[in-house]
Order: structure tokens, then C-alpha cells, then sequence
């Protein structure tokens, strides 16, 4: 099989490289050994929540800073400006996506500040309409409902933590007929797509409202149809509705997946999942080609490009084994801020910054792994940054995505041309 | 001040000091057992899980290894419930000196220890992951021991019978009165409040930390060498049968599979502080070098956390420079009264958990003697509570007991299979408000995921419990990652390292946890 | 590195790596969002309960403990999906072996696991079958004699054998062979679709073979837990085909669970790792679409199409998605002018091989396929194409619309 790129990953990072380049014309494919951490996150957009401690207000404002004072950091690699176009192109996909009327809202001059399960507050940059609603610089009260059938969930720990923070919230929890004693959130989520559930869900909720009061919901506010149902619920209850994300599996996460697909297969661009990337071939610095496992035997395709977009250590494509030796395990890529012979690897607190948290492939400011020439990172799999603490995953993996197809097309018309 | 009279107070709730509470319980005598904190928080929380045949003794401590065997009989019949049948190997593997068969074999015999020596084709069909060069393999009736469910089943059964049972109890003093021990003060670490207990005979039960308790009672000498050693735990059972490395006994020569876990130690390194709970990292190498002697592919396998124990080793003759290993494992009684002219204080150190049963047995009979009341010991005989029925523990009992309530109940904690249910009645059983009692009651959090799903369900169950504060529920959860974390950072690789990095995701990202309430 | 597909070594039976591939499992529910069953009956706990979650407390000395993994349909989605490289859907289909193997196996399920017996009975009279089968009272008495359900979608015997046609046909002699596997469903219920790969492959300049003597690849009897027989069955066509892949040619086969039991799964789930044949076999064979489509991609591959004014639906069925290669048949209906396909996004029909036959699963299949039907429906494609033949049947039967396989669009744009 013959590509002009072939992205490795199918989180965010991938599926956004992946589409960007089949928009422009490329022929890609994206193969995967598995769906990316799109199902598993909240769903925002992420870009920057956390400077250190202290939070940040506005990226847009912030970033220059953070950026010279973390040179190594994926942002720094793409720089600043590299974010806003990426985060627009995401909206646009999402607007002109499957899912009718969804949108994101929000901006980089702003981080929207959103209730977590357990109460904290989140900044985010940019959020979808279903959760716009829980904007907490609102002052209008809060009641937190959640349901008994959902373990994943607890309204009460979530709202008394939003009044300790200064917040007015109030909590419900309700007993609703799914036909089944537990449910996870995706499954409660299938159940709001459907107009007669909400129908009883809003009979059995809007006696217990009070007067302005938004109401705030588990992440459940459908897959197929987020902006119907958030539509249908606000008009059954007169007042602003919001989903809050919780435990896994994310709804709001599945829409991004849903939403990117769409916008890689309507580009022309293949998805291969389950395929894992175990080798490759090479001319010197160039990758000509990886195999992928497949029923049988490996699948190559050969490209001139590849984006490696697979997720950093959570996914296992940055392994650490008991030899404590750290390896890139679809190309065997060098990297950066892997442990060495007598440095400490973890930090016995948990929540203070681990060694190892930003490791990741070496690249330049192109974003080109080191030994190659074509080879691009884009993602989790990127060193410098901890995602999770700075709340930049998104952010990062949207702009460094987006970035690495820039490169390739300008690479490429350059190729072209000359 | 409160304060309150009993006949016997066990200061040390471990293996021990529970048993000794419910051999005395069930002699009529009324009992306070305390420790300072949950229940087998000391060396018995943190075993290896081995119900001992008595075959790594038959050697080198022929006294020990006729102890063994003859309370692993007994520890049949009446703790069947905390029990798994496992049965144990001993192998010889390439790097064991291929003479040692022969004097285990003769050990064997001599102790009363039954060994059969089998095909090692049968062993290697039974076991499958066992090191396929192997020369030698014996069969004998090891099991693994779940020392939580025991001790929590005798401390009921103590319960049942009056006793009363305080954990998170402190000893902050031993009361003397002359030459007598009278009792102690003990602090509540929760609540901070003292209590004065008033009682007939004072048993120290309290392993490695009964030097510091004899010096509280005025009694010097007491020396116990705290052995350290750790043990790792894999993600799942790598084997179903216990497996020995035939040889003299030596580090990370046992595999034990315990519950869904299995587990491989030990070390053994005097340390000063029986509170030293470190880990090294060489040692944590090394062990994995162990693991992969015994099972080729140990090093690709998931290890879910490391944890240490200190061995209370007794050492009456203060020879120096002695390796901890070396010094025996019997257990020691010592009757104050006799030893140190201090009357109506006891203490009992030293030994193993597998002999925890006789170490009680000796003694309450020591207290007995000494109150001048109380009967004969029943513990040979009466069922633990929940052993009644003399039906061993098998592995997929949480697995069956959800099938049969499929459709019933949610599952809070997936990995160990706790209905909510279960969950809700354990807090009030334990009369909690504490995660990391839960944990050790019911096996929160144990599993793979580490608490990574089912530790906030737990919280918001808990949190709607009387009395408990967002904030209250915030620390506790908190506090349960932070002590996870522990044991796992040290021995973090691989498919772990993926678990945490989700677990971090989860906990920091999509819940923030250290900002909940601010 | 943990491979996604494990290859034992001296040290590690397969098995064994199988169940090892448990310690991958980080909770993360990815499998479970995919699962087409749990997430329409709770009888399927899911299969992170069932495949990493419940190995753990499995003990190959005991008796099996949870009878819910009987609900997983093994169509092999969570696997796929997985991003941690667990087996999940082989670690399900030993514990179901093992299941069944202690309680029993239905009367029914063997029947049904035999699709080339029914297929000999059924063939020579077959208009007389075919009308038990569309009768209301028989099929109640079938439901509550063998358990299969009334309305469950069964295909019409062809009343002649593929292999009959095949006896009297003579491949034109070329230099690229194929050898075809032609699978039961082709040999007695669909004898025209063989006629129209062989007619493809033909017009493309492929040699076609096709030994007479081959038989089930075992993959409903491994399905249905009887795992002895499956073997037999998949050696026996491991035997055939291995010489022809000596030879030169590849194995050629139109229905994806087949050539993904002959590619993979007989050697996963019934652990036959170690058989030169099957293993040679397995890496030399290949669906019909991703032959054609490799052919493409070297240049090589007619596209003398006449347009086709058409709209399509394409459902890849999870066996197909099991291969692990995306879907070639969709790049392949793209180069037939004219012809609008829609891709569906669904993982499973529901079918699930026999599964959704059974009186007490064809409810939890007919729910399982429902997205693809709605699908399907909205839109507004007058036909259904689909890889494999049991799926076409279920689509059919759910839709009303008629389900082909792809090659008899390329078959009928050709104008062969």
C-alpha cells in the first residue's frame, strides 16, 4: 500500500494530523493497534490551565511566557501562534461534523472554568455547548444531579466541594428506570439520545429544580445528537443544562473520535484500527515504509511521510521495562528524559512532578524525530510536557497535529515544485 | 479519662494478638485487644501469604518445620475459610545444588512433613509457567493464608464474646504499680481522646516494637532484630500452586499465589527501625532476577506493588554480627514474672505466621496461669468465624458470588469484584470512615487498576455516610492515593507504568483531585 | 515490547501468552463503549469483565464459575479496539470452551456448528427445506426442539453445490494462481457468488484452483466451543491448501470470518501455533478485496467498469474488521463510476456467525445490529453490500433490502 503519509495513532494528535493532510489533498492512512484516548477524556480542549501552580486566565496571554520559560515544551516547538489555527480548524470539523448544531465555544483569550466529579474547578479553552452551561464565573446556583444507576458519578461529593469553593450548589441524586442496576456513562448517554427517556428524565427532575438554578448533569447528554438533546432538556426545564465529565468511558470524548473520523474519511483518508506498528523500513535517514500486525501476516505501507501520534506512556508506545530501560516501540526512536544509570526515576509523593512525566521522542523544531528525516511526532509521544498537571493535553496534541501536517504540505509542495 | 477493666489486655493486633484475644474469648476471659493502628497493620499485613508445609524448614530448623506442619493441620480444619488449597512444589531449579533434594527429602521425613516427589512432567503440566528446566519436583501441602480475613474473623469471633477491640489505639503508657504490670493508657489517634485500661494480665503482642513496649513497662532486654524483607506482587496468578526453590533457604525463592495475586519474596536485612519501611531498589532488581529463575517471562509480567515486612527475629543470647536469617524462628514467650521480676506482663514475639495459633495457645495459658482463671484452649478445634462449613477458599469465589447477582447490584471496585452492597455494609461493619481500613478489609483498590476506578465510586459512597464531610471525604481519598502510590512507585515499569500514567490522568486531569474543595 | 498478536516460545505456551496479554489491561473501558452485546443486554457484563478481569480469578484446576461468558458473541471487536494489546476475545472463547465443555453442549449448538451436514441434507431437497424454513409452525417446532429461534435468519438451500459447477469448470491456465477457498455458505446456499469471484479473479488473470475435496474451516465449531473438532476441521483444510501455497499460489477466500479463522484465529484461540501447514497457510491467505485491492495498488487490477447509477450501503462485518487491514472493499466500490457507497459505521450486525440464531440470543443480536439497520435506513441506499454471508442474511432479514457481497457489484460493473 502506497501513502503519501501514513500517521500512527488515532488519538487526537493522529486523527487530526491524518484529516489536515487528506483535506490538502494527501493520501493518508492512519493505522492504530487500538481507538485512541479520546474515549477516556473529558472532552475539552485543553491548552493551558496551569502555569505551575498558578492558574492561567488566558492562554492566549500566557503562552509567550510559558513558552520562554519552557523551551522544551511541544508549544515552544511549534510555537505559540501555532495554537489558535489548530484550534479553529478542530471547530470547524466539529461544526461541519456529524453531529447537528454541536459546537465548541470559547477561546484562547479565555479559559472557561468548568466544575470537575469531584467539584475543583478546570480551566479549559475550549468546551462544547453541553458543557458550556457549567461556567462557574457564572454566579446563577447550582444543582448537581446525578443518577443512583450511575456509580461513576456522585452529585453529592461534587456539589458540596463547588460550596466549599464558594460556590451556591445543591445536590439530587435520582432513581430513574434504565432497565438496568448499573450503568456507565456512555450507557446513560445512549439513553439521553433517546426523546422518550428524556421526557421521563425531565418529568421526574423539574419539580425538584428551583427557580434559577442550571442544572448539572454526568457527562451523558447524548453521542449521537449532543445539541438535540441539550436543546430538548433546556426547553423541558427552562434553564441552562450542562454535562460535568467524570469517570470513563467520556461521551463528550466519543463525539471528538466520532468527529474527527468523519473528517478524515470524508477527506479521503483510510483507518486501519487494530493494526500495531512493529517495524519499519529505512533509506538512510528516510522511513520508506512500516509493517503493521494484521490477521496472518504484517501489512506494510510504504509512505513518504509519517507522523508517529501514539500516545506517550499511557498507551505503551513509550515503554519502560524492568530493566528500566525506556525504548519508542513502533520505530525505536531515540528519547529525551528517559531515566539513566542512578537517577532517581519516581518521586515518592504522589501528586508532586515525576521524573519520567515528561519523557518522550526527541525532536526538532520541526517536530522531525532525531535520525530521520521524515518521520514527524506529534502528541502525547512528544517530551516536555505533563499534560495532565498543565492542562494542555488537547492543546498539544491539536497544535503539534496540525503542525506536523503543515510541515508535511509544505515539504511536499516544495518537493513538488521543485 | 475513660477507663475501663478487663482481664486481659492484648496490646497488638496482628496475627498474634488476634488470636490471642479469640483464644481467650473463647476461655471465658474478657479481652481489650489494641493496636496503635488498623488491625495487622505490622508484620501480618504484610506477609508473604504462605501457609507453611514446614518443607523450607525441614532442613535447616527441624523445630520450626514440626511447628509448621503441625499448625497448618490444625489452621485447616478451623480457618478453611481463609485458606486456599493450593498445594506447594518444591523444584529444583538449575541454579539449586541438585544435593539439597536428597536432605529435603530425609528432612522431610524426619519432621513429619509430607512430601511426595513427582514426574517433573507433571509438574510442569500443572504448572505451565514453571521453569521448564527443572530437574526435581516434590509435592507438599503448602496453601496460602489470607491474614486479613483471619484476623478479622478472629477478632469478631472475640467480639461476639465481649471482647472489645481497639484499633487505631496508641500505647502511650504502661501502668506499674510496684512490681506489677496493671494495665495502660491508650490514645485514640483519631479522636485523640485517652483511655486508662485496668487488667488482670498485660500481653505485649507486638512483634518487632516489644522492645519499645518492655522498656515502657520498665523491662530492659527485650531484643528483637527487625528483619526486613520485601515482597512483590504480580498482577495475576503467574502460578496456582505455591512454588519453593529446593535449596537452603534464601531471597526471592517463593512464589505464593494468594487471591488474584501472585506473590514473590523474600529478603531478609536487619534494619534498626521496625518502622523502616523502605524499599530498595536493588533489591526490587534483584527479586524480579528471582522471579524469572523460577518463572521464565517473570521480568515481562505486570508487578502491581512492592510492600516490606520486618520479621520479629528474638534473640535472647546477644551474640553480634549474627544474619538475621540465621537466628531461629520459633517464637518466644516471656513471662515477666519470671524473666524480670515484673509480674502479670507478658510477652510473646519471635515465630511465624503460620504458627500465630500455638504462639496464642502458649500464651493465653501463660495468662491463664497467671490470672488463676480461664479454661483449656479451644482453638484446636473451634471453627474462626466463617469456617464453619470447613470449606477452603477457592479463587473464583468473588467471581462466582457476582454471577449469582448479576443482575442485582453494581460493582464498585471492578478488579476485586466489591458490590456496592458489600462496600456499604463494610463501612459499618468496620464503623470507619477510613478508605485505607476498607482496603484492607475487602481488598479495595487492590486489584490493577489500583484504586484508579473505583476509589472515587468509594468516596462518593462513603461521603453520604453519617457525619462524613466533603472535606473529610476529600482527605480520605487523597491520603488512599498517596499511600498507593507507595508501594508502587518503587517497582513501576512496563504495564503499570501505563496504568499510572491513566491513574494520574484520571485523579489530576479529569478530576483534579488535589484541588476538590479549594 | 508486547506484540498485539502473540507468538509463544519455548519458554511460553500460547495459551499462557494469551492469558498473560491480561496484565495489559489498564481498565480503561475502551472495549466496553465497542461491545455490541453489553451495551444492549446486561446478561454480558462486558468484556473487560469477562475476557481480562475474570481470567484473573480463573483456575484451570477448577470449575468454570461465570456462565455470562457465554453472551459474548466472540466477534472479536474489543480486541480490535483495544489500544492496550489485550486478547480479550480469545481469552472469552477459552473460558467459553471451558464452559461448555463442563456443562455440556447443546444438541443444538452441535448441529448448527455443522454447517456442512445441514448442507448435505438440505441440498438435494431443498425446495422442500427451504419451505419448512419459511413455515410459521415449523419454525416453532424447530425453536423449541433445537433452540433455534423462530424468526432467526436463515438462508435458502440453492438446491446445487458450488463444487458441482466447479467440477465441470476449467480455469484458463496464467501465471498467477490462486487457489479458492470457497467456504459452506458459498458451496450450498450461494453457489453464484463462487461463479462471480472465479468469474473476477478470472477476468483479472488469475488461475483459479479449486480442490473438491475441501470442507468447513471449523470456525462455528470452535464458536460453540468444541474446540477438538474445530481442529480437525481447520488441519484438514491446512493439509489441502498448503500445497498450493508451495507451489506459488495464495488461498483466496470471499467470506472474512473464514479466511480470518484460516489467518488467525485457528491459531490463537484453538492453539495451533505450532502447524507448518496452518502457518503457512495462514500467512498466504487472503480475502478476495484485499487481494484485488493489493492488485490495485500495484497497478494491476482491471477497471473496465461500466457505471453503475447506484447508492449503496457497505457494513464491514466485525470478522472483516478482525483482519485487521481496514476495509479494501470500500476503495475497491470507489472505482466503479457512478456508484454512491455509504459507508456504515456500525461494528457488528448481531449475527455473529450462529450466535443470533439462538432462541435465547436473537433478541440481544437483532438489538446488537440495530445502529447498522437504522443506519442502513437513513441512508437511503437500496442495497446492502457486506463480506460475509451469515451478516447479508441478518441484514437482509432486519432491512428488507437485498445484501450482496462486493465482488457481484464488480461482477455486475464488469458486465461479466
Amino acid at each position: 500500500m502506497r501513502y503519501d503519509v501514513v500517521v500512527i495513532g488515532a488519538g487526537v494528535a493522529g486523527l487530526a494530523a491524518g484529516a489536515r493532510l487528506a483535506e490538502k489533498g494527501a493520501r493518508v492512512c492512519v493505522v492504530a493497534k487500538g481507538v485512541g484516548s479520546t474515549h477516556l477524556a473529558p472532552g475539552t480542549i485543553d491548552v493551558l490551565g496551569y502555569d505551575g501552580d498558578g492558574r492561567v486566565e488566558s492562554p492566549s496571554s500566557a503562552l509567550p511566557a510559558f513558552v520562554s520559560r519552557h523551551p522544551q515544551h511541544p508549544y515552544a516547538l511549534v510555537g505559540a501562534d501555532s495554537v489558535g489555527p489548530a484550534l479553529e480548524w478542530f471547530a470547524g470539523c466539529v461544526e461541519s461534523g456529524p453531529k447537528a448544531g454541536y459546537r465548541y465555544v470559547g477561546s484562547l483569550e479565555r479559559n472557561t472554568l468548568l466544575p470537575t466529579a469531584v467539584g475543583a474547578a478546570r480551566p479549559s479553552a475550549l468546551v462544547p455547548t453541553t458543557m458550556a452551561g457549567g461556567d462557574l464565573t457564572d454566579a446563577a446556583p447550582i444543582c448537581v444531579a446525578g443518577f443512583r444507576v450511575l456509580r461513576d458519578f456522585h452529585p453529592a461529593l461534587c456539589a458540596a466541594n463547588l460550596a466549599r469553593a464558594g460556590h451556591e450548589a445543591r445536590s439530587l441524586e435520582l432513581e430513574i428506570d434504565t432497565g438496568r442496576v448499573e450503568e456507565n456513562a456512555l450507557g446513560m448517554a445512549r439513553h439521553f439520545d433517546d426523546s422518550g427517556f428524556r421526557g421521563r428524565f425531565a418529568a421526574l427532575v423539574s419539580s425538584q429544580l428551583k427557580a434559577g438554578e442550571r442544572l448539572g448533569l454526568p457527562a451523558v447528554l447524548g453521542v449521537r445528537d449532543p445539541q438535540g438533546v441539550l436543546t430538548d432538556l433546556e426547553q423541558r426545564l427552562g434553564r441552562p443544562v450542562f454535562e460535568i465529565p467524570t469517570l470513563p468511558p467520556s461521551a463528550p470524548g466519543l463525539r471528538v473520535y466520532d468527529v474527527l473520523k468523519a473528517a478524515l474519511r470524508a477527506a479521503g483518508g483510510r483507518l486501519v484500527i487494530g493494526a500495531e506498528v512493529a517495524g519499519s523500513t529505512r533509506d538512510g535517514a528516510r522511513v520508506t515504509s512500516v509493517s503493521a500486525r494484521a490477521s496472518g501476516r504484517d501489512h506494510v505501507y510504504e509512505a513518504r511521510w509519517v507522523v508517529l501520534a501514539t500516545g506517550g506512556v499511557a498507551s505503551g508506545a513509550i515503554e519502560l521495562d524492568s530493566d528500566w530501560l525506556a525504548r519508542e516501540n513502533a520505530l525505536g526512536l531515540p528519547l529525551s528524559g528517559a531515566p539513566t544509570e542512578g537517577s532517581a526515576r519516581f518521586d515518592p509523593d504522589y501528586f508532586a512532578e515525576q521524573p519520567l512525566n515528561r519523557m518522550g521522542v526527541t525532536v526538532d523544531s520541526s517536530l522531525i524525530a532525531e535520525g530521520t528525516e521524515n518521520v514527524l511526532v506529534a502528541g502525547a509521544s512528544l517530551p516536555g510536557a505533563i499534560s495532565w498537571r498543565e492542562g494542555s493535553g488537547e492543546g498539544i496534541s491539536l497544535s503539534t497535529g496540525y503542525a506536523a501536517a503543515k510541515t508535511v504540505l509544505e515539504r511536499e509542495g516544495a518537493t513538488a515544485a521543485a | 479519662m475513660a477507663s475501663i477493666t478487663t482481664d486481659v489486655l492484648v496490646i497488638g493486633g496482628g496475627a498474634t494478638g488476634a488470636g490471642v484475644a479469640w483464644d481467650a474469648a473463647l476461655r471465658g476471659l474478657d479481652v481489650v485487644l489494641s493496636d496503635r493502628l488498623d488491625l495487622s497493620e505490622g508484620t501480618s499485613g504484610r506477609f508473604h501469604g504462605l501457609l507453611h508445609s514446614g518443607g523450607r524448614y525441614a532442613v535447616k530448623d527441624p523445630d520450626a518445620a514440626v511447628e509448621c506442619i503441625g499448625e497448618n493441620v490444625i489452621l485447616r480444619r478451623v480457618a478453611s475459610d481463609n485458606i486456599e488449597d493450593t498445594g506447594g512444589f518444591f523444584v529444583t531449579t538449575p541454579f539449586d545444588d541438585p544435593e539439597y533434594a536428597g536432605r529435603f527429602m530425609q528432612g522431610c521425613r524426619d519432621t513429619g512433613v509430607p512430601c511426595e516427589e513427582i514426574d517433573v512432567s507433571v509438574a510442569l503440566a500443572e504448572e505451565p509457567r514453571l521453569n521448564p528446566k527443572i530437574s526435581r519436583a516434590f509435592r507438599v501441602p503448602d496453601g496460602s493464608l489470607d491474614i486479613w480475613k483471619t484476623v478479622w474473623s478472629m477478632a469478631r469471633g472475640a467480639r461476639d464474646r465481649g471482647a472489645r477491640i481497639l484499633p487505631y489505639h496508641e500505647t502511650v503508657a504502661i501502668h506499674r504499680s510496684g512490681d506489677e504490670v496493671t494495665g495502660a493508657r491508650l490514645r485514640n489517634q483519631r479522636t485523640g481522646e485517652e483511655i486508662d485500661v485496668e487488667a488482670g494480665v498485660t500481653v505485649s503482642a507486638t512483634g518487632s516494637w516489644a522492645g519499645k513496649i518492655a522498656e515502657m513497662a520498665g523491662i530492659e532486654g527485650v531484643r528483637v532484630l527487625p528483619g526486613k524483607g520485601i515482597m512483590i506482587a504480580m498482577n495475576h496468578r503467574l502460578v496456582n500452586t505455591v512454588i519453593n526453590r529446593c535449596q537452603m533457604p534464601t531471597d526471592g525463592d517463593i512464589i505464593v499465589p494468594i487471591r488474584t495475586v501472585s506473590v514473590i519474596g523474600t529478603t531478609d536485612v536487619h534494619v534498626e527501625d521496625p518502622d523502616d519501611r523502605t524499599i530498595a531498589q536493588d533489591q526490587v532488581d534483584a527479586m524480579l532476577e528471582d522471579g524469572e529463575r523460577l518463572v521464565p517471562g517473570f521480568k515481562r509480567a505486570r508487578a502491581l506493588r512492592v510492600w516490606s515486612g520486618v520479621r520479629p527475629l528474638f534473640e535472647d543470647a546477644k551474640a553480634d554480627n549474627v544474619a538475621t536469617r540465621d537466628v531461629t524462628r520459633a517464637h518466644a514467650l516471656l513471662d515477666h514474672s519470671q524473666r524480670d521480676g515484673v509480674g502479670r506482663f507478658v510477652t510473646i514475639t519471635g515465630g511465624k505466621v503460620t504458627t500465630f495459633r500455638l504462639m496464642a495457645e502458649d500464651t493465653v495459658d501463660a495468662v491463664v496461669r497467671l490470672l488463676g482463671r480461664g479454661g483449656p484452649c479451644r482453638t484446636r478445634t473451634q471453627a474462626m468465624p466463617g469456617s464453619e462449613s470447613g470449606r477452603y477458599y477457592h479463587v473464583g469465589e468473588r467471581l462466582e458470588r457476582k454471577e449469582e447477582h448479576l443482575l442485582d447490584d453494581q460493582l464498585v471496585c471492578e478488579c476485586e469484584l466489591i458490590p456496592r452492597k458489600r462496600l456499604e455494609h463494610g463501612f459499618k461493619q468496620r464503623d470507619t470512615r477510613n478508605l485505607d481500613d476498607i482496603r484492607r478489609y475487602l481488598r479495595l483498590g487492590m486489584g490493577p487498576c489500583q484504586g484508579g476506578f473505583c476509589i472515587y465510586r468509594a468516596t462518593g459512597i462513603l461521603h453520604q455516610l453519617d457525619g462524613m464531610t466533603a472535606e473529610d471525604a476529600d482527605n480520605t481519598l487523597r491520603e488512599f492515593l498517596e499511600e498507593r502510590w507507595q508501594g508502587v512507585w518503587p517497582v513501576l515499569y512496563g504495564d503499570q507504568l501505563r496504568q499510572m500514567r491513566l491513574h494520574e490522568w484520571i485523579f489530576q486531569g479529569v478530576l483534579d483531585v488535589e484541588r476538590a474543595g479549594r | 515490547m508486547n506484540p498485539h498478536t502473540p507468538h509463544p516460545t519455548p519458554d511460553t505456551p500460547l495459551h499462557e501468552l494469551l492469558r498473560d496479554s491480561l496484565d495489559h489491561c489498564v481498565k480503561c473501558t475502551i472495549c466496553e463503549t465497542a461491545c455490541p452485546v453489553s451495551n444492549v443486554t446486561p446478561l454480558f457484563p462486558g468484556p473487560k469483565y469477562a475476557g481480562p478481569q475474570a481470567e484473573r480469578y480463573r483456575d484451570p484446576a477448577a470449575p468454570s464459575v461465570d456462565s455470562s461468558v457465554d453472551y459474548c458473541s466472540g466477534c472479536g471487536i474489543c480486541t480490535m479496539v483495544c489500544p492496550q494489546g489485550v486478547k480479550i476475545a480469545e481469552l472469552n472463547a477459552h473460558a467459553r470452551e471451558r464452559l461448555k465443555n463442563e456443562k455440556g453442549v447443546p444438541l443444538r449448538d452441535k448441529v448448527i456448528a455443522r454447517p456442512t451436514v445441514l448442507g448435505r441434507i438440505g441440498t438435494p431437497v431443498a425446495p422442500l427445506a427451504n419451505l419448512s424454513l419459511r413455515l410459521r409452525p415449523f419454525r416453532i417446532l424447530a425453536e423449541k426442539v433445537i433452540g433455534v429461534h423462530r424468526d432467526a435468519a436463515l438462508p435458502k438451500f440453492a438446491g446445487r453445490s458450488f463444487r458441482a459447477w466447479a467440477k465441470k469448470h476449467k480455469s484458463p491456465p496464467a501465471q498467477r494462481r490462486v487457489v479458492y477457498f470457497h467456504n459452506c455458505g458459498t458451496q450450498y446456499y450461494e453457489p453464484d457468488v463462487g461463479e462471480k469471484v472465479v468469474a473476477v479473479l478470472e477476468h483479472n488473470g488469475f488461475q483459479v484452483d479449486i480442490p473438491l475435496k475441501q470442507n468447513c474451516c471449523g470456525l462455528p465449531l470452535q464458536s460453540n466451543g468444541l474446540f477438538d473438532d474445530a481442529r480437525k476441521y481447520v488441519l484438514r483444510q491446512a493439509r489441502l491448501f498448503a500445497p498450493y501455497v508451495r507451489d506459488g499460489a495464495v488461498v483466496v477466500g470471499n467470506a472474512t470470518s473464514c479466511t480470518l479463522m484460516l489467518k488467525r484465529e485457528a491459531r490463537e484461540i484453538l492453539e495451533l501455533e505450532d502447524d507448518p501447514d496452518l502457518k503457512l497457510v495462514s500467512e498466504n491467505t487472503y480475502d478476495i478485496c484485499e487481494l484485488l485491492l493489493d492488485l490495485h495498488d500495484r497497478g494491476e487490477f482491471k477497471t473496465d467498469f461500466k457505471p453503475l447509477e447506484e447508492s449503496v450501503a457497505y457494513h464491514a462485518p466485525c470478522q472483516q474488521q478482525g483482519h485487521w487491514m481496514g476495509k479494501p472493499a470500500l476503495d475497491l466500490l470507489a472505482l466503479v463510476p457512478g456508484l454512491r457507497v455509504h459507508e456504515m459505521d456500525a461494528y457488528c450486525c448481531g449475527i455473529a456467525g450462529t450466535y443470533g440464531l439462538k432462541v435465547e440470543k436473537y433478541d440481544i443480536g437483532m438489538r446488537a445490529g440495530e445502529d447498522l439497520f437504522r443506519q442502513v435506513a437513513d441512508s437511503g441506499a437500496a442495497s446492502v453490500a457486506c463480506d460475509s454471508e451469515t451478516c447479508r442474511w441478518q441484514i437482509e432479514h432486519a432491512t428488507h433490502r437485498p445484501s450482496v457481497h462486493p465482488i457481484e457489484i464488480l461482477h455486475r460493473a464488469y458486465g461479466l
